[in-house]
């Protein structure tokens, strides 16, 4: 009967050329190392978090007066309810912590360099596309700390004269945080940014496979050195097939996620939900010592120290604008970072100056 | 000019016109209708706040605070930092108005005197009269 079906399928449709073109002649370079496979873990973590969202779509109520108090049940009253909603959180901060290894590992082995710019662009984009994710995520739960982070990110347009109370109005929907903003953020979260992610991730492993996987750059392939001045696809003499042999290594790192996934929510459940995430929203009083999520206490802390709201707001989006366009500005052709000090020492730096600004916005 | 380059000008024109056409009720369907506000005049007995002490009140839509200063007599105060909008703390101690989020810190006058606010906290209208004090 399955030989049945599978011959009727494999006449229509040639699925066995499909699968062999796609996964057994797509070569993979064999130096390939974990963090190559970074990026399906993101892949996979989006599934849980698209998953794990429809469940509790069944139970959440988008309202001022109910979110909080659906929340609650979800985590209380629903069976299993816990279960979702803590793999929605935990799995939301991994999805974070892997994009950033996977940015910090490729930009280590100079995977951004020619003619991967766009690459990078697309990916640096997805991480911004994952922190609206998590901002307009935070609002639902309807807690004093969801209103609070709200209140201060869609303040921040105002530091720029003329449209910046627009957009602020905008994005709140009136002059404060309020039930209005919860429908939008809402409506953001559930609606307009899957597409968008969706789209961005298509264009990114389009071009992925389009282009051809780096090798690390400690031993440079002969193709890698050639020259690029017409499109072609890299491939690699010295390689094995996508399949078996990488997707083993990629299924492998997939279970290590989910472990980490189990072990959060097992033996650390508190670790991402403060007190001021169980409370009630309350918009006429401001939590004393309220903390923004962990990827936010660095530009958190920068806008502490930074006496000018302006320049504070335009620095980071500054450094997010050289972060994203970072390959059009380095050109040099090394790819090897140890090779250059000067990029080491900076990188070395800045990520030092993210765990100081880190550490300094928890404790402070 | 060439007829073909003028057909493109039209399409560029009627293009433009077309998009335009979308965007703007899209923009316009954005931007939320002014609220109106929904309490004019507050008025508080002066009994109710002892020398250094403060009340919270809701003026409009704004959050705000009449604070009774030593020495000094009353006033109002909106309590919304104007720094990213979190709503500052009377602490009576230190005799200062203090945002929890950014760490701003404010004079019993709303002015700035540490801390990243760009601006003083505005000072609403307030009038005593007899026994009571009139926000509005």
């Amino acid at each position: 009967m399955w030989k049945k079906i599978k011959k009727g399928i494999e006449i229509r449709i040639g699925l066995e050329e499909l699968i062999s073109n796609s996964l057994k002649k797509y070569r993979v370079p064999k130096d390939t190392n974990i963090f190559y496979t970074l990026g399906i873990i993101t892949v996979v973590a989006y599934m849980i978090q698209a998953v794990t969202g429809y469940f509790l779509l069944l139970y959440y109520v988008p309202h001022s007066e109910h979110a909080f108090n659906s929340i609650q049940d979800i985590m209380n009253n629903a069976p299993f309810g816990w279960l979702i909603r803590m793999m929605h959180i935990v799995v939301s901060n991994l999805m974070v912590v892997i994009i950033l290894l996977h940015i910090i590992s490729l930009f280590v082995m100079g995977s951004y360099k020619k003619p991967r710019e766009l690459t990078w662009l697309a990916g640096g984009c997805l991480l911004l596309v994952t922190l609206a994710f998590c901002l307009s995520g935070y609002l639902l739960p309807w807690s004093q700390r969801s209103y609070w982070a709200t209140t201060i990110v869609t303040n921040m347009p105002t530091a720029f004269p003329v449209i910046g109370d627009f957009i602020a109005k905008g994005l709140r929907g009136g002059d404060y945080v309020s039930g209005i903003t919860l429908t939008r953020f809402f409506a953001f979260h559930v609606a307009f940014l899957p597409p968008l992610f969706l789209l961005i991730v298509g264009l990114h492993i389009f071009l992925v496979t389009r282009i051809g996987l780096t090798t690390p750059p400690f031993n440079k392939s002969a193709e890698e050195e050639k020259p690029w001045t017409e499109y072609r696809h890299v491939s690699h003499p010295n390689s094995y097939p996508f399949y078996p042999n990488f997707l083993l290594k990629e299924v492998v790192m997939i279970m290590v996620f989910f472990a980490i996934t189990f072990f959060v929510i097992s033996f650390m459940p508190t670790l991402f939900i403060p007190e001021a995430a169980n409370t009630p929203a309350d918009p006429l009083k401001t939590p004393a010592y309220i903390k923004p999520e962990w990827y936010f206490l660095a530009p958190y802390q920068m806008l502490k120290l930074i006496p000018n709201k302006f320049f504070g707001i335009s620095l980071q989006l500054i450094l997010i604008g050289i972060f994203l366009l970072w390959p059009f500005f380095d050109k040099k052709e090394e790819r090897n970072i140890l090779k250059r000090p000067l990029l080491l020492v900076v990188f070395l730096l800045s990520i030092l100056l993210w765990v100081i600004l880190t550490v300094w916005g928890r404790y402070s | 000019m060439k007829r073909r380059s003028f057909l493109s000008l039209l399409l560029a024109v009627l293009g433009t016109t077309a998009l335009g056409s979308f965007v703007y009720p899209l923009v316009r369907f954005l931007a939320p209708p002014e609220e109106k506000a929904k309490i004019k005049k507050v008025i508080v007995k002066k009994n109710d706040i002892p020398a250094s002490e403060a009340k919270e009140i809701l003026f409009g839509n704004t959050p705000a605070i009449i604070i009774n200063r030593y020495g000094k007599g009353y006033i109002a105060l909106s309590k919304v930092c104007t720094h990213l909008g979190c709503l500052v703390d009377y602490n009576k101690e230190k005799k200062k108005l203090i945002c929890p989020c950014h760490a701003g810190v404010f004079s019993l006058e709303g002015h700035v005197e540490s801390g990243p606010p760009p601006k003083p906290l505005s000072i609403l209208p307030l009038k005593v009269e007899g026994e009571d004090i009139i926000i509005g």
